[in-house]
This record gives structure tokens, C-alpha cells and sequence, in this order.
């Protein structure tokens, strides 16, 4: 009797604890349908226009999500959320945006997302504005997909946050951004005040064809610097390069408010007017991702601005191979383009680049 | 306030390294993961130097550099090793701040090939340098901690890198090489004046009894997260309080409880052979006249576990020398387990000073921890071995300990983690309740004699 006593009182201390080597299994959550039923048909918004018609969409958005996604979209306008947008991939370990995630909403309130997005940004040009947009997040899609890691890199992990309240009147700001991109148009007095910090970026580089559309979202970028570069003289190269490697952007995400004293590299203005032309087309196609009407605004003064723009090169004039880097530096504009190795398409590139603005990041404030 | 100090550690123990290893468990293991692509320096600060460890991403070093050194990582400290170092030597130029150079030299020079999920295959450059300042006005132990570290290895090429700098090991400010280093500042552009600044170290001042008393803590700490030591002191008190029944020609047994002088005899005799055999060693590894590899250490440790736990089920001694018998295999063992501490102080590097007054520290702290641990649970032992029940928890005690010991041997052995020595650290983590759990039987016990005691026949 005793030997079993005794053999039951270890299977007692032993039968709990091989319960809890049963280490959890990992299941991945499913995405919540928070708001399943399609609720009233996001308006067009067509009767007004401009500014009027990015509120009136924006609330249109706001009015398919419940109290709790309005919560996680709209914040107050606060300088330490604006700051908030990075390049990077966002998972569980480097929690960093804030805002509404993609993947939490239904196919209603999604493509009301989309039509705001679609209203602050150029329509129907393949592989910008808004087709930009698309392809980036068709590239993570093929990223999450190929690498196996489809919970940080897919189109469900982008945010989208109003800070401050949308209005005509008053201080705002739209802030969308995921791995690599990001976009923040500020508003105040009834107007845009700032279109930057703005991000684009690709990875992989080559095209990839999604739902039989093949994508290719910053190429045209890079071709556009490449012109420019390839197309200086020697003696203009040799103004232009700058001395340092960068393996990066210089002034990525929290690198705010640090422009140069010093513009380095050759001074635009000192170039012939067809050259002139070659670097307004590349600013061109980070400008008229905006829609037309803010476009215009703000290419008019970095045209104006142009002759006391610099540029800057380092690496070689395609663009293309690692440590390549090219920098447009102007009384306003700052734009950088870096082409880094890929740590998941070996042997290939891809490009981060940057768009700031001296005065009115963050809409001057 | 030392002593409270210490009796605060004793008591916060257990919960603090149950939050650790909870923390170690639900962290997300990005965290964890070097900070790439940028260069790492950790300095280790002695009385009159700074040994620090460089590590430099390869491929960083390949775009400021050149050679290769990335695209050919094999062999790469035999073929350009020379020209490493001079390329070392030019741009890691720590200063007094009255200008004065420091004398830097490099030693080691390894590469360190890691895969990581989130980053996938990286390869770093390690270097070991030592950064000496020059004999002057401020003495060595002031130099070491106020200087201008003029540091730009990659960072004057490639102007996108980034240099962490950390303190790893102030043994003076009671900083020690287990927890995590302490950065003390990043070298970077200032992309605005488009310049590298020198970093300035201000270091604040340490004291002797600083690192004394951080030793005292790391002896303390030693024995309450070393699961092996602690299984080892409680299964040789288990038997302690009983008397050895049979003799030569019977099987022995372990009798009934012998009596309070008996018990503290015993507890004396092996608590201070335990004790004296680990001290000697020690004092003998930490001052590395004797040294054996780490492994073989560590599975006779676990060895010596079996041992106490077949001794706890039934007795290997009896007589009149069975005492004296059990100090001296105590004290053996005890020779063992000191092996194991001074492998923790010997991985310090420290100097000759502070050695000797680790060597100090450390072991009080072991034996605070010890006497604590004793203390804790020798009056629920002597208490319980005068029930009933005390024969079941003696022998379940033993036979677990003697998985536990097998499992860790096994461990140790091959090197993988077993699911047994999985459930004994989280078992270990529970401390507090197990102890809880022994004062609960013990009083349940003393209430049931108490009732026994109260019938008529009895």
C-alpha cells in the first residue's frame, strides 16, 4: 500500500508539470471583421471640391467604422504622433505608427479609405500618386508572400490616422504609412500647409505582376535621376559627387528639423536650362503624386526655388548599385534617393528615398 | 544600510528572478537582436585602463574600407589582419581633456558570423582594444573616467553608420559583465554642421567599496538563480535531522528524528565542509592556479546532486564516523561548486585589486545567500521530521532530485536543453510557494500529532 501511496504522490507533482511543458501553440489571430455589415455607401463627395471634398470624405470614412476604430483613427493634432511615421516594417516587437490598420477593416469601409487617399492624390497615372501607392503595397504584399513573413510585410499592415479633426478651418493632419512609405498632408486655415515628410520606397526593385498588373512603383524615379546624373559633363560630375558613402537616407524618420547649414554638391542654377529640366522631372515625380490642384502649389515654388537647389551624388550615376545616392538640396526641397543591398532578393538593390521640405514639414510646425 | 540592503535582496530574491525570467519569456526576441548595421563598443573599465570590444558590421566596413572584407569573410584576419590594425589604430583616438593622447593598441581580431530571423546571415568584425591614458595630472583611476573619445572607424567614410557606446563592465561603480551594458552615447553625423563630434565620457566616480559591494550582490545572485547549488544544499539537509537506523549487517534506513543538538550538529558540520570546499576553490580558480574546462565542472555538479539525492533516500554512512563522512563528501562537492563561482569571476578579467576583493565579496555573498536559504527552511524541516509525513516528502524529495540531477547531466552532456530540466527551472521559479507549501504540510502535520496525541489510548 505504501509504495503505491508513494508512486501516486510523485505521479501528482509530475502530471501538472508535463501539463505545463504543453507549451502554447502559436495561432495567428484572425482579422477582425469588427463591423461586418456594410453600413451606408461611402458618399462621392462630388458636389464640393478641394479641401471641402477631402473633409466630406474623410468623415465619410470616419461614419462606416464603430466607436472603436473611430478611436484608434482619430487623434488630436499632436506633434509627437506626427513624428510617428517611419520606412520600416511594423510588428509585434517595434509597435510604432499610430492610427487605424488596413487589415482591421471590411471591404466597405476600406474602399472608403481608399477613395479619401485617392482624393489627396494624383488619379490614373501608372506608377504614381495614388498607383504608387497601390503598387508599394502590392510589392509588400509579393515581399510577405516570397519571404515567408506575412504578418510584418502585407497591405493589412498600413496605418491610417487623422491628427487633429478633419475640417475646413482648422489645424490637421492626414498621415498614412507602412514599410516603406509614408505620407502626411497638414492642413490649417483652409488649406494644405505641408506635404512632407513623405517616404517612398520599394522592395523588391523589379517589377512584380499582381491580379495580371505588373508594377514597378519607383523605377520611373530612379530613371529620372539617372538622367539627370548621366547627363552632366565631367567636370559637372565631378562638382556634384559628394565625398561620403550613404548607405541610407541621411534624414529618415525622427531625423527631423536637421538640414545641413551648408548645401553641398553643384548648384542647379549653374547648369544649362535643359539640365535645368531633367531635375525639375525628377522632383516632378514626387510632386505630382499630390493631386493636381496641390501639386501645382508646390511646384511653383521649387521651381522658382530650382537655380539654388544643389545636387549631390555619390556611388555611380545609375543609381542602381549598392551605396548609390543622389540629393536634391534647395531653399525648400529635400529629396534623397538611396539604393541599398537587399537582405531578401540577394544580389539586387532597393531604393529608400525621402522627401522633406526646410520650412514646412509637418506644415511649419 | 549594507546589511538592510542585503536582507531586501534575500527577501526580493526569488519574485525578481521569477520577473526576469518572465520578461526573458514574453519579450519579443527583436529586442534582443543587434542593433544593425551599426558598430558596438563596449568598454570594460579597469583602474587604469579601458579594454574595449569593437564589433563593425562587415559589410559597413567593406563600403568604408574596402578590401573585400565582407565579399570574403574567410580567413580575413590572417590576410589583411596588419592593415586592420593600422586602419584601427588611425581612427580610434581617445583624448584627455587637456588634449593628451591615449595609447591605444589593438589586440584580438576575430570575425563573428550570426544568423538572425529578423536579419538574416550577418557578419561583424570583433576587435579587442586597449585604450590607456597617458601618466599626468589627474590620477589613473580619474583619466579613465572623463575623456574625449575620438572614434570615426566606418563612420568617416560612410556617413549613414552609427557607433553605440556602451560601459559593459565599471567594476568600481559596481557595474558587472552579467547585466546589460549601459550606454553612455552614440557617435553619429551631425548632419546639420555636417561634422563627426568626439564623444564625451564623463563616467561617474566608483569606489572600492562600490564593486565590494556589487560582488556581495552577484554572490547573492549567484546562488538564488543557480537552481543546481540551491537543489544541492536543500536535498543534503533533508536526511539531516534523522537518525541512521540498521547497521553493518542490515540494510541501513533512515530512522526517526534525533533531536534538536543532533540536527543542528549535522547541519554545522555539513553547511561548513560545503562551504569550506567551495571557498578554497574559489580562491584557487578565481587567482587561476587551478583551472578546468566549464563542462566537466558542471555535469559533476549535477553528479553530485544524484549523489546527495540517493543519500537522502537511504543512507550511504552509519556508525560513529558517518557524520565526519558526510562533512568530508560535502566538502568534497563543495570543491566542485567553487570551481563553478570562480568561472563567473574569472569571466570579470578583472586586475589583481579588485580580484582579491571580489573573491571576498562574492563568496559572502554566497554564504548570506546560503545561511538565508538555511534559515528559510531548516525550522519547517526540523518541525516536519517529527510527523508522519516527513518519510514521503524525504523520499519524493530524493527521487526528484535525482531526475532533476540525471536530466541535468544529460543536459550537460549533449549540450540541448531537456523538457525535465525545462520543468525544474520553472519549478525553481515558484520558490516561494514551495516553501509555503512545506509550512502548510508542516502545520497540518503538527495539528494531526497534536490530535493523535489527544486520543485516550495514545
Amino acid at each position: 500500500m505504501k509504495p503505491l501511496m508513494f508512486l501516486s504522490g510523485i505521479g501528482l507533482v509530475i502530471f501538472p508539470a508535463l501539463l505545463a511543458i504543453q507549451r502554447p501553440v502559436y495561432t495567428p489571430a484572425p482579422v477582425q471583421m469588427a463591423n461586418p455589415l456594410p453600413m451606408a455607401v461611402p458618399t462621392d463627395c462630388a458636389s464640393v471640391e478641394g479641401l471641402a471634398q477631402v473633409v466630406c470624405l474623410a468623415d465619410a470614412f470616419k461614419a462606416t467604422l464603430n466607436r472603436e476604430q473611430v478611436a484608434a483613427l482619430q487623434l488630436p493634432y499632436s506633434k509627437t504622433d506626427a513624428v510617428k511615421w517611419s520606412n520600416f516594417p511594423e510588428f509585434g516587437g517595434r509597435p510604432r505608427r499610430v492610427g487605424i490598420r488596413l487589415g482591421l477593416l471590411n471591404p466597405v469601409q476600406l474602399k472608403a479609405a481608399k477613395a479619401l487617399m485617392g482624393a489627396v492624390m494624383a488619379q490614373h497615372v501608372p506608377n504614381e500618386g495614388f498607383d504608387e501607392l497601390d503598387g508599394n503595397l502590392a510589392a509588400d504584399e509579393y515581399f510577405g508572400k516570397t519571404t515567408g513573413k506575412t504578418d510584418t510585410f502585407s497591405p493589412g499592415n498600413y496605418f491610417l490616422a487623422y491628427l487633429g479633426t478633419p475640417s475646413t478651418t482648422g489645424l490637421w493632419e492626414l498621415q498614412f504609412g507602412g514599410h516603406h512609405y509614408a505620407f502626411a498632408n497638414t492642413y490649417n486655415y483652409g488649406k494644405v500647409t505641408g506635404v512632407t515628410p513623405s517616404f517612398r520606397g520599394v522592395e523588391p526593385m523589379a517589377a512584380i505582376t499582381v491580379n495580371g498588373r505588373s508594377y514597378q512603383p519607383v523605377e520611373q524615379e530612379r530613371q529620372a535621376f539617372a538622367m539627370v546624373l548621366s547627363g552632366l559633363t565631367n567636370t559637372e560630375q565631378t562638382k556634384a559627387k559628394l565625398a561620403s558613402t550613404f548607405r541610407d537616407v541621411l534624414l529618415g524618420p525622427d531625423r527631423d528639423g536637421q538640414f545641413p547649414v551648408t548645401k553641398q554638391g553643384l548648384r542647379v542654377g549653374d547648369l544649362p536650362a535643359a539640365k535645368q529640366t531633367l531635375v525639375l522631372n525628377a522632383i516632378r515625380l514626387y510632386v505630382n503624386d499630390l493631386d493636381p490642384a496641390t501639386a501645382a502649389t508646390v511646384l511653383a515654388r521649387y521651381t522658382a526655388g530650382l537655380p539654388e537647389t544643389y545636387l549631390g551624388y555619390s556611388g555611380s550615376e545609375t543609381l542602381s548599385q549598392s551605396g548609390d545616392y543622389v540629393r536634391l538640396d534647395g531653399p525648400g526641397i529635400w529629396l534623397e534617393y538611396s539604393a541599398q543591398p537587399s537582405r531578401d532578393f540577394p544580389g539586387t538593390v532597393h531604393p529608400h528615398s525621402v522627401w522633406r521640405d526646410r520650412t514646412s514639414d509637418y506644415g511649419g510646425n | 544600510m549594507k546589511k538592510q540592503r542585503c536582507f531586501i535582496d534575500l527577501l526580493s530574491g526569488w519574485p525578481v528572478v521569477f520577473l526576469l525570467g518572465l520578461m526573458a519569456t514574453l519579450w519579443p526576441n527583436g529586442s534582443t537582436a543587434h542593433p544593425m548595421p551599426n558598430s558596438v563598443v563596449l568598454l570594460t573599465i579597469h583602474g587604469d585602463r579601458i579594454d574595449a570590444e569593437v564589433q563593425i558590421p562587415l559589410s559597413e566596413l567593406q563600403a568604408a574600407w574596402g578590401h573585400a572584407v565582407n565579399d570574403s569573410a574567410n580567413g580575413l584576419v590572417a590576410r589583411v589582419g596588419p592593415q586592420l590594425r593600422d586602419y584601427l589604430m588611425k581612427h580610434i583616438r581617445p583624448q584627455s581633456p587637456d588634449g593628451r593622447d591615449w595609447t591605444v593598441s589593438v589586440g584580438a581580431l576575430s570575425v563573428l558570423e550570426t544568423q538572425n530571423p529578423i536579419n538574416g546571415m550577418y557578419r561583424e568584425l570583433v576587435a579587442q582594444i586597449r585604450l590607456v591614458p597617458p601618466v599626468g595630472a589627474s590620477s589613473p583611476e580619474e583619466a579613465v573616467r572623463r575623456f574625449i573619445f575620438r572614434y570615426d572607424v566606418v563612420l568617416h567614410q560612410v556617413v549613414t553608420h552609427k557607433i553605440l557606446v556602451s560601459v559593459r563592465q565599471d567594476w568600481a561603480r559596481g557595474q558587472v559583465s552579467d547585466e546589460p551594458p549601459m550606454q553612455v552615447g552614440v557617435i553619429e553625423l551631425d548632419i546639420i554642421n555636417n561634422r563627426i563630434p568626439p564623444l564625451v565620457v564623463s563616467l561617474e566616480a566608483g569606489s572600492t567599496w562600490d564593486g565590494f559591494r556589487a560582488m556581495v550582490q552577484l554572490g547573492i545572485r549567484h546562488i538564488s538563480e543557480g537552481t543546481d547549488h540551491l537543489l544541492f544544499l536543500l536535498v543534503l539537509l533533508l536526511p539531516a535531522p534523522l537518525l541512521v537506523t540498521g547497521g553493518p549487517d542490515r540494510r541501513l534506513s533512515w530512522g526517526e528524528f534525533g533531536g534538536i543538538r543532533y540536527s543542528f550538529r549535522r547541519i554545522l558540520m555539513i553547511v561548513s565542509a560545503f562551504t569550506l570546499g567551495h571557498s578554497l576553490t574559489l580562491l584557487l580558480g578565481a587567482l587561476g592556479w587551478i583551472r578546468l574546462p566549464g563542462q566537466p565542472v558542471e555535469v559533476l555538479i549535477a553528479l553530485s546532486i544524484l549523489v546527495s539525492a540517493v543519500h537522502a533516500f537511504r543512507p550511504l554512512f552509519s556508525g560513529r564516523t558517518a557524520v565526519s563522512r558526510e562533512a568530508w563528501v560535502a566538502a568534497g562537492f563543495g570543491l566542485v561548486h567553487g570551481l563553478a563561482f570562480a568561472g563567473t569571476l574569472i569571466n570579470l578579467h578583472l586586475d589583481a585589486g579588485p580580484m582579491a576583493l571580489s573573491i571576498l565579496g562574492f563568496n559572502l555573498g554566497i554564504e548570506l545567500m546560503q545561511v538565508g536559504i538555511i534559515t528559510l527552511i531548516i525550522p519547517w524541516l526540523l518541525l516536519l521530521s517529527q510527523t508522519p509525513y516527513y518519510g514521503g516528502l524525504r523520499r519524493t524529495g530524493a527521487v526528484l532530485a535525482g531526475v532533476a540531477a540525471i536530466a541535468w547531466v544529460i543536459e550537460r552532456l549533449s549540450g540541448e536543453p531537456n523538457a525535465v530540466t525545462w520543468v525544474v527551472e520553472q519549478m525553481a521559479r515558484q520558490a516561494w510557494w514551495l516553501l509555503g507549501g512545506l509550512a502548510l504540510l508542516t502545520l497540518i502535520g503538527w495539528w494531526r500529532l497534536q490530535q493523535v496525541k489527544q486520543l485516550p489510548f495514545s
